[in-house]
């Protein structure tokens, strides 16, 4: 399968890319994605699965997460921006 | 505000509820439960696969292999004169067009890894629609709410099969990260919000094409596969617009625990139960939707579950996903399709007939009307109640 690779788009700001990957494979992966997430920092998950965009956020928020935005990038293609920066 | 920007306001609110903003799922569960009893006053209830099995055996015959299709009720015909394959070709286009509305299609390509297991998925659900059958929401969905013995069964192989499914998602995807590490992560540029294509009025041109489609269908003399078509389309928009996944219902119950999707579909069945109650009882198709009942339930669902959670859909999730623009789908259509389509060349007679299958059984002709309420409330009660149970080991562990 294909490997996920994390991007440092700034000192405390990285971006998984996990277009490509239909549902329900971005819900099943952000659990272990965010308990590696250095501390005090943001992730962009870049998602393509409609689906992804509710279940992802339900499950970061339900883990204590903040999600601070779900945007539509281009069509079919969301980012879901979630940070450990103020644990809820 | 003057009346007319007031209408104008509440048209254009109305519009972005329906076809811009996801609708909840119970509002899917519904629109779905009623469209579904609708289509059955009109001609059928709902079920995809036997005519996905029945374009694979007319592909063999294309090809000069003499097959026939595995389900007597959808011989081998012309994919656009037979009318039960127009709700198929309906469930494609009314996703597509309402993933278009939605700014929500893309061609979703996979690696080779991913269409082969896509390809796995279609394979397994074809063998599992000729066991089982026919498949999720036709066999399971379908067939309880209709009062046939092989709905309840079906459910066990199905939610044990998508269990199976689950953990092999999980575990590919389990393997897939562990090299991920945000320490070692190279510097890359941050996804800025793109320009916006015209997907919206392509939607619209996808939707008034179809009703031209259906307009000819009429004036050719073919009003039932007009009909049969619009149904089809309704169908593929409720479930893009309420992303209402009945594999991932049965698959979220035992990986994540969560029957929620479940849960709500069980409280549409129980209202579309009544429905299917009060037209069979006044003698209307008593014995449509009523498939062989026996062990075979239990092992064509669990191949189906499995194969429609590595296929990203079950029947209808695969025709809607595919409208959306998933290539994994396109390929499960395809390999179901083929695999399915060969049935009589490999087992020499059709689905129900000969030793694999089981007599089907009404439930109302063995129990009564009373009796076969009881018995489908009991299992929709007891399903709902097991969901609950599994949900509690969670908070147990929490």
């Amino acid at each position: 399968m294909k490997e996920l690779k994390a991007v440092k788009v700034n000192d405390n700001h990285y971006q998984v890319d996990m277009r490509g990957w239909m549902c329900p494979y971005p819900k099943y992966a952000i659990t272990a994605i965010l308990e590696k997430l250095p501390s005090d920092s943001y992730l962009d998950l870049l998602v393509d699965c409609p689906a992804a965009t509710k279940d992802v956020p339900d499950l970061a928020k339900r883990q204590g997460y903040e999600v601070q935005r779900v945007e539509l990038l281009r069509e079919g293609e969301w980012l879901i921006r979630i940070t450990n920066l103020h644990p809820v | 505000m003057s009346s007319k920007s007031y209408v104008w306001q509440s048209l254009k609110g109305g519009w972005s509820r329906i076809f811009t903003e996801p609708w909840p799922i119970g509002a899917g569960v519904f629109a779905l439960t009623i469209t579904n009893l609708f289509m059955f006053m009109y001609a059928r209830a709902l079920g995809v696969f036997p005519q996905m099995a029945m374009w694979g055996s007319w592909l063999y015959n294309i090809m000069g292999i003499k097959t026939e299709s595995p389900f007597a009720p959808y011989p081998v015909k012309p994919i656009y004169l037979d009318m039960h394959s127009m709700i198929d070709i309906g469930i494609i286009v009314g996703a597509l067009g309402a993933a278009l509305l939605a700014r929500e299609f893309k061609i979703r390509k996979e690696d080779w890894q991913g269409y082969l297991w896509g390809a796995a998925g279609g394979i397994l659900m074809g063998f599992g629609t000729l066991l089982m059958p026919p498949c999720n929401v036709g066999g399971f969905w379908v067939a309880t709410m209709a009062f046939s013995l092989s709905g309840p069964l079906s459910a066990v192989g199905l939610l044990l099969g998508a269990y199976v499914g689950g953990r092999i998602l999980q575990y590919q995807m389990h393997k897939a990260m562990q090299k991920l590490d945000f320490s070692a992560a190279p510097k890359g540029e941050t996804q800025g919000v793109k320009v916006l294509s015209r997907q919206p009025q392509w939607g619209v041109l996808v939707f008034s094409l179809a009703l031209l489609l259906a307009v000819i269908y009429y004036l050719a003399g073919m009003p039932k596969n007009a009909g049969l078509f619009l149904f089809g389309i309704l169908f593929g928009l409720i479930i893009q617009r309420s992303r209402l996944c009945f594999a991932g219902a049965f698959r979220e119950i035992l990986v994540s625990r969560d029957g929620k999707v479940m849960k709500w579909i069980l409280l549409g069945m129980a209202v579309g139960v009544m429905g299917f109650a009060l037209l069979k009882a006044q003698g209307y198709q008593p014995d449509h939707m009523v498939f062989p009942a026996g062990w075979h339930n239990i092992a064509g669902g669990f191949i189906f579950g499995a194969g429609m959670v590595l296929a990203g859909g079950c029947g209808v999730g695969i025709l809607a996903r595919s409208g959306e623009g998933y290539t994994r789908s396109w390929t499960a259509i395809l390999t179901a399709m083929l695999t399915s389509g060969a049935w009589v060349h490999i087992y020499g007679q059709k689905v129900g007939q000969g030793w694999l299958y089981g007599k089907p059984v009404f439930l109302p002709q063995l129990l009564g009307w009373g009796g076969a309420l009881a018995f489908i409330y009991g299992f929709l009660i007891l399903f709902y109640l097991f969901i609950l149970w599994v949900e509690a080991g969670k908070h147990e562990r929490a």
